[in-house]
């Protein structure tokens, strides 16, 4: 045993010991950083980004103030939307596999991800309150997409969209998924 | 040929072979000795109440559990390109085509549903007993571990089958375990559980490599942990 | 039996140089065994000894017993493992066998598969029933705190619970005047947190089992209604 008054020395037995604990480190690194990237999802082959055309079943410019269309991302190839912004459990970025065409009470268009923004279920509309109501934890949203009864606290997101050149279609950016 | 010798040999008595081996494993290794200790240690009167038996419930239907379970993944295919998804297709395949098909599933589903159910008890027990006391605070420590993984189990099995409600399911879970923030740490929880962008197909493949390799690894090996904690400790006394 | 001397021959004897040492282990490790002549007499010579070694393979296999409260009773209070305390076991397992066989054959509306997951199609997801408290919870508060923080902070509760109880226990006694922690027989506190626990739980599954028609009113997100 080391007098612990004398001034501490590199021994060779403190040196086996930080060359143990060394080893020991690098090998849980080098072990583990590979399973870590391992585990990171490969982007699968042929997944890219792209406007998608979508016909709607009533024109955007034809609903009634308070009246809203649902519809669906492509299903060959394989395709989401990509949303535009979302605050709580949906992000710029997110994908959504539907969304709603929205003339809102004062008339003015939206479409929105089908997700909710509490923990992303799908909603429906509902007709006779003119709301939009999640059918998994109570979250209502008036139809331009403000929350209208909680849990969620952030709007619906809206989708990138334009006019498509036929009126019964709008262009929204989607993501081919590839698989 | 001369036969008469051969007619000498004494044809030995199942008996005595057994006998004969039992020796032979009792020179190597303390064979009978650990077999007596084992069998005709005495246990506490007390132990006998109904509400000691859960923890044995528990682990009989976690045996269950794993027989069942191999059985099905011998039709089990873990693909979901595609609707109807093959996945849902061998469930639907093994229901209703596969001889006793249904009575394997039905096992694996109900005995779930009474293994959570054990568990509770088995837990409302020791918590009753006060047996989480010292020494045997580990052992506690471990059991909730093994809740946690046989929840895990129940949320990674949930998906398997791929119809709806098990994939709706799943999506509000995922998303819950992505809400941690930042939201770059939500997004990266939510990548590495879904395997992608999306809930798809290399959701369901983590999922069922997450069910059926894994979690049984896990949960056999806590086991293993609880057994020889409980025989070193005893049982405990009731409060 | 145990200063017996090796002299047979056999498929190990050439390679043993002299004799094979027996393995000692002493005693019982001071543990009361069942007398021999009380056993059930299935010793070696018997024809169900390897379903007995079957048997006590598990055990073996989870290492050395240690000194246990049966070793400090009296023999009165005590019962050898096998076959009084092991015998309800076989039937436990064979009863619920047949129940989850049963229910599997009965019961097989819960076993019905919806259609196949379609992303694009609508659908109500519910979780199953011992998740559903959860599901409640939820709804009753900001989604990070009731979904994550809360969950997590009563998991890890629940995982230190011994060192809570040893800790926070003889204060209470000591204020409440008792003697010990817990007053033996009497586990008031911790039995009623429990049980307060458990109810919460089940009022939580009883309101999302009453439907979504079946509203209360609640501080936030007010009315709050069942799934």
């Amino acid at each position: 045993m080391a007098d612990s008054t004398a001034p501490a020395r590199f021994t060779r037995r403190t040196f086996l010991g930080w060359w143990m604990a060394g080893l020991l480190t690098a090998t849980v690194v080098v072990g583990l950083a590979p399973i870590l990237v391992y585990l990171w999802p490969a982007p699968p082959k042929g997944q890219k980004k792209l406007p998608v055309t979508v016909a709607l079943d009533k024109p955007l410019d034809q609903l009634a103030n308070g009246e809203a269309v649902k519809f669906d991302a492509p299903t060959s190839p394989n395709t989401a939307f990509i949303m535009a912004n979302g605050g709580g459990d949906n992000a710029p970025g997110a994908l959504a596999f539907g969304g709603f065409a929205v003339k809102d009470t004062n008339g003015k268009p939206h479409v929105f991800a089908i997700n909710c923004s509490h923990l992303g279920c799908p909603i429906a509309v509902n007709t006779t309150d003119s709301t939009f109501d999640c059918p998994c934890h109570g979250s209502r949203f008036h139809l331009d997409g403000t929350v209208l009864h909680g849990p969620a606290t952030a709007p619906l997101s809206d989708l990138s969209w334009k006019q498509g050149s036929d009126p019964k279609t709008i262009v929204v950016d989607g993501l081919e998924l590839g698989f | 040929m001369d036969w008469s010798s051969v007619s000498e040999v004494a044809i030995p008595h199942p008996r005595e072979i057994q006998v004969a081996v039992v020796e032979w494993l009792d020179e190597r290794y303390p064979f009978t000795k650990s077999v007596d200790e084992a069998l005709y240690q005495r246990v506490p009167n007390f132990a006998n109440a109904f509400y000691y038996c859960f923890g044995g419930m528990v682990f009989i239907l976690i045996v269950l559990q794993l027989l069942t379970g191999i059985l099905l993944s011998l039709y089990y295919v873990p693909d979901a390109t595609g609707i109807p998804a093959p996945a849902y297709t061998s469930v639907q395949f093994i229901q209703n085509t596969v001889y006793l098909g249904w009575l394997i599933r039905g096992v694996h589903f109900w005995g779930a549903n009474l293994l959570i159910i054990m568990v509770l008890l088995h837990m409302a027990r020791v918590y009753w007993t006060g047996s989480y006391r010292a020494p045997r605070e580990l052992n506690w420590m471990v059991g909730v571990v093994m809740l946690l993984l046989i929840l895990a189990f129940s949320l990674t099995g949930y998906l398997l089958p791929w119809d709806q409600k098990a994939y709706f399911a799943t999506e509000v879970t995922i998303k819950i375990a992505g809400l941690p923030p930042p939201p770059q740490l939500g997004e990266f929880i939510r990548e590495i559980l879904q395997g992608g962008p999306v809930v798809g197909p290399p959701t369901l493949q983590r999922f069922f490599t997450i069910h059926v390799f894994l979690l049984p690894a896990l949960i056999t090996l806590l086991m293993y942990v609880h057994f020889r904690f409980i025989r070193a400790h005893g049982i405990s006394e009731p409060m | 039996m145990d200063d017996r001397i090796i002299d047979k021959g056999g498929p190990g004897a050439a390679t043993a140089a002299t004799e094979i040492p027996i393995v000692e282990v002493d005693s019982h490790g001071g543990h009361v065994l069942e007398p021999e002549w009380k056993r059930l007499p299935i010793g070696p010579d018997h024809i169900l000894y390897s379903v007995v070694v079957g048997l006590a393979l598990f055990p073996i296999l989870m290492g050395a017993a240690g000194h246990h409260l049966a070793d400090d009773m009296p023999d009165e209070d005590t019962h050898p493992f096998f076959p009084d305390h092991f015998w309800p076991y076989p039937i436990i397992a064979v009863v619920m066998l047949v129940a989850v066989g049963l229910l599997a054959y009965f019961v097989q509306k819960n076993l019905q598969l919806e259609p196949s997951a379609d992303p694009r199609a609508a659908t109500i997801p519910r979780p199953d029933w011992y998740f559903l408290f959860l599901f409640q919870f939820i709804k009753l508060g900001p989604e990070l705190f009731m979904a994550v923080v809360i969950p997590t902070v009563a998991g890890l509760a629940l995982l230190v619970w011994p060192f809570i109880d040893a800790i926070a226990g003889p204060r209470v006694a000591k204020r409440l005047g008792w003697k010990g922690w817990p007053v033996p027989g009497r586990n008031i506190i911790t039995g009623t947190g429990w049980v307060l626990f458990l109810a919460f739980i089940a009022l939580l599954t009883l309101w999302a089992l009453a439907g979504p028609q079946f509203c209360l009113p609640w501080f936030i997100n007010n009315p709050v209604c069942g799934a």
